[in-house]
């Protein structure tokens, strides 16, 4: 690949990224503006943030990547990253909005009114947001080697540092307007260059995929554990999203509970559309780079195909737009990430009041530059030294992670009126290590068989297992049932546009029946 | 009809009592002083004009009722889309294992389950999602619109 044009579309999209963030820094003024963007952002605008920030390298790159390398079965990932924003859309979108908290932690204390819940999901929120961040990175440092021939941290560190200067200057705002930019970059970067390769393909007499059968076919053949797998993903990515700290922080930045319905089904949209297109890249992988999978190499795909199938420049200019098209999923994925976390992180250390941000607090947007260089730090550490593992699997823990314990606390949270603190801790702390264990297991100790497979991809039973712990927990413990429930629950679920009380605590000022005429 | 004062025979007495029918009271007396004239309802116990928004605000039993209400019309809405998603989705894996027709058909060359995967799903998915948000959204309005009418509408009507 031409190293000169590379070079060109990376430095392109940094500079566009940093640019748009300055901009919008001049209407960054308020803490609510740093933490939620002043929850003024329309739903065309936050959906392609969310969609921009979603889609990270494991959409970009990997889902082409690994159904050239595996087939139609691999479908399912893309399948459940969009079925998990309709689950989130039916679960848990508008009342989470109305909780007027701002982050899951915030959600738990509100809800559960504890602080012990409070801290054991901002200890999850950083594990769940390290273990994507790591992966973003990798995949950075790996795509800059392979188009400049630079040593492998390069890209991790200035990713993490455009990431960084963004969080630190515009906050939530700056991020909203950057991510939006990205999500159209990324779906011109697919779609423009698949225009030109579908015409070569045309011109080249349509030639059908070099595959064996099974790839053709994967069906026939799956077997048990393969049908396990199946399922497990399909646990992992369908009840995962809602949990993930990056997709759950946009919500508060919505106006109201109607608008984070809209927002979500507008991103259904986008979701869709992009996923059709990584599809195509993997099918005619197969036509013409059937070799990348023997150098186990299918993940770079997408970026090696304009080249191959087109002659001269037109080929380098358009692997050049593939390249700048990846480079904005690794930033604006670690953004959102970024953002969230240091959210998070930031408020735990200004002990910010149940996400009720007050105005000009300089020492709180102080608390979030810090705590957002700290949150990159750790994983970039991590990236660097670790051993690389394959982007998608460590994306998929993430989600399982996510799926197995805060799907059952906002779920159960929302719908169920005696979930107890106790009971959440239960389950949080259960589904984690249910979640967590299985895939160091599978790293340190690589078990064979069934058993292997089971711990390989946990989903399957440590999502239940999050659930019944919550639970069953709850039943045990039913006098520890938050007093103010039922004024929480009218918070969630009444529209906005009634005027119903909607504090915290049942209020001892109003009328008493005996006082009307 | 049955308590209806224009119904001789009802078991409901009319305002003016039992025995008092118009037929055979005979002619009307002439009043020569002013005579105060209200309805028998006047002197009933006043009826406390309560919201719907107080009963919720106050979390009476009558503003649970309406609570709970909302929350599991919303919360069908969810689970009608979940168990579709697990009726179409989730039995596709073991459709496509058991039923070797239907992962080896082809429509243009292209086998059925890569067409179903890779296009088919997505669409149905928005689709399946702009049906929720209707529903969902109506369920609001009419939750939006029992409260505020309860409150706001004339004196007149008891309900």
């Amino acid at each position: 690949m031409n190293t000169t044009y590379g070079i060109v579309a990376i430095s392109l999209v940094a500079v566009a990224t940093i640019g748009i963030g300055a901009f919008a820094l001049r209407f960054s003024r308020t803490t609510s503006d740093f933490y939620v963007a002043s929850r003024s952002v329309k739903p065309w605008l936050n959906s392609s943030a969310i969609g921009g920030e979603y889609l990270s390298a494991a959409s970009f790159l990997g889902v082409a990547g690994l159904v050239l390398a595996s087939g139609a079965n691999m479908l399912w990932y893309p399948i459940g990253w969009t079925t998990g924003y309709l689950l989130l859309l039916v679960f848990v979108a508008a009342p989470l909005r109305r909780s007027g908290a701002y982050t899951v932690p915030d959600f738990a204390e509100v809800r559960l009114q504890s602080d012990a819940v409070r801290k054991v999901a901002t200890v999850l929120v950083v594990a769940v947001g390290w273990l994507y961040l790591m992966p973003q990175f990798q995949g950075a440092g790996l795509t800059v080697r392979t188009v400049t021939g630079a040593p492998g941290w390069v890209g991790s560190v200035v990713v993490a540092g455009i990431v960084v200067v963004n969080v630190v200057l515009g906050g939530m705002r700056s991020i909203t307007f950057v991510q939006a930019f990205q999500y159209w970059v990324k779906l011109t970067a697919l779609l423009v260059p698949l225009f030109f390769l579908l015409q070569a393909w045309n011109d080249d007499g349509r030639p059908s995929p070099v595959a064996p059968s099974d790839w053709v076919d994967p069906f026939t053949t799956t077997d048990g554990p393969g049908l396990y797998l199946t399922y497990s993903v399909i646990a992992a990515t369908f009840l995962g999203t809602m949990g993930l700290p990056h997709v759950v922080v946009r919500f508060y930045t919505n106006p109201d509970g109607h608008t984070a319905r809209r927002t979500t089904l507008i991103v259904l949209v986008l979701l869709g559309l992009f996923y059709l297109l990584p599809t195509v890249y993997g099918v005619l992988g197969r036509v013409y780079a059937g070799d990348l999978v023997e150098a186990g190499r299918s993940d770079a795909v997408v970026l090696e195909l304009p080249s191959r199938i087109i002659e001269g420049s037109m080929g380098e200019v358009l692997a050049a737009l593939l390249t700048a098209g990846a480079f904005a999923a690794f930033l604006s994925t670690s953004s959102g990430l970024t953002m969230a976390l240091a959210g998070v992180v930031g408020q735990e250390l200004t002990g910010l009041d149940r996400g009720r941000l007050r105005q000009r607090r300089l020492s709180s947007i102080s608390a979030l530059r810090i705590a957002a260089a700290a949150s990159v730090l750790v994983p970039l550490g991590l990236a660097l030294s670790a051993e690389r593992i394959a982007v998608a699997s460590s994306v998929t823990f993430a989600f399982a992670l996510a799926a197995s314990t805060f799907c059952p606390l906002l779920v159960l949270g929302i719908w169920w009126r005696r979930l107890t603190a106790p009971g959440a801790i239960a389950g949080l702390v259960g589904g984690g290590l249910a979640a967590g264990l299985g895939p160091v297991l599978t790293i340190v100790a690589h078990p064979d068989g069934w058993f292997g497979t089971v711990m390989s991809q946990p989903a399957l039973w440590s999502v239940p297992l999050g659930f019944g712990l919550m639970i069953a927990v709850s039943l045990m413990t039913r006098d520890a049932i938050p007093l103010n429930v039922a004024r929480t629950m009218v918070r969630l679920h009444t529209p906005e546009r009634l005027d119903v009380d909607r504090r915290d605590r049942a209020s001892e000022s109003l009328a008493s029946p005996g006082d009307l005429p | 009809m049955s308590g209806s004062p224009f119904n001789p025979e009802g078991p409901n007495p009319d305002p003016a009592g039992p025995d008092q029918h118009p037929e055979e009271t005979g002619p009307a007396p002439t009043y020569t002083g002013r005579v105060r004239v209200t309805s028998p309802l006047a002197s009933a116990p006043r009826h406390v004009r309560r919201t719907v928004r107080q009963e919720i605000d106050e979390s009476t039993g009558v503003g649970e009722v309406y609570m709970r209400s909302l929350i599991r019309s919303q919360l069908r809405a969810a689970l009608t889309v979940v168990i579709t998603l697990l009726l179409s989705l989730g039995v596709l894996p073991i459709v496509l294992l058991t039923v070797d027709s239907v992962a080896t058909y082809r429509i243009w060359g292209v086998p059925l389950p890569w067409l179903l995967l890779g296009v088919v799903t997505y669409p149905c998915l928005v689709v399946l999602g702009w049906l929720y948000v209707r529903q969902a959204e109506r369920a609001e309005r009419d939750f939006a619109e029992l409260v505020e009418a309860v409150g706001d509408e004339d004196p007149q009507d008891p309900a």
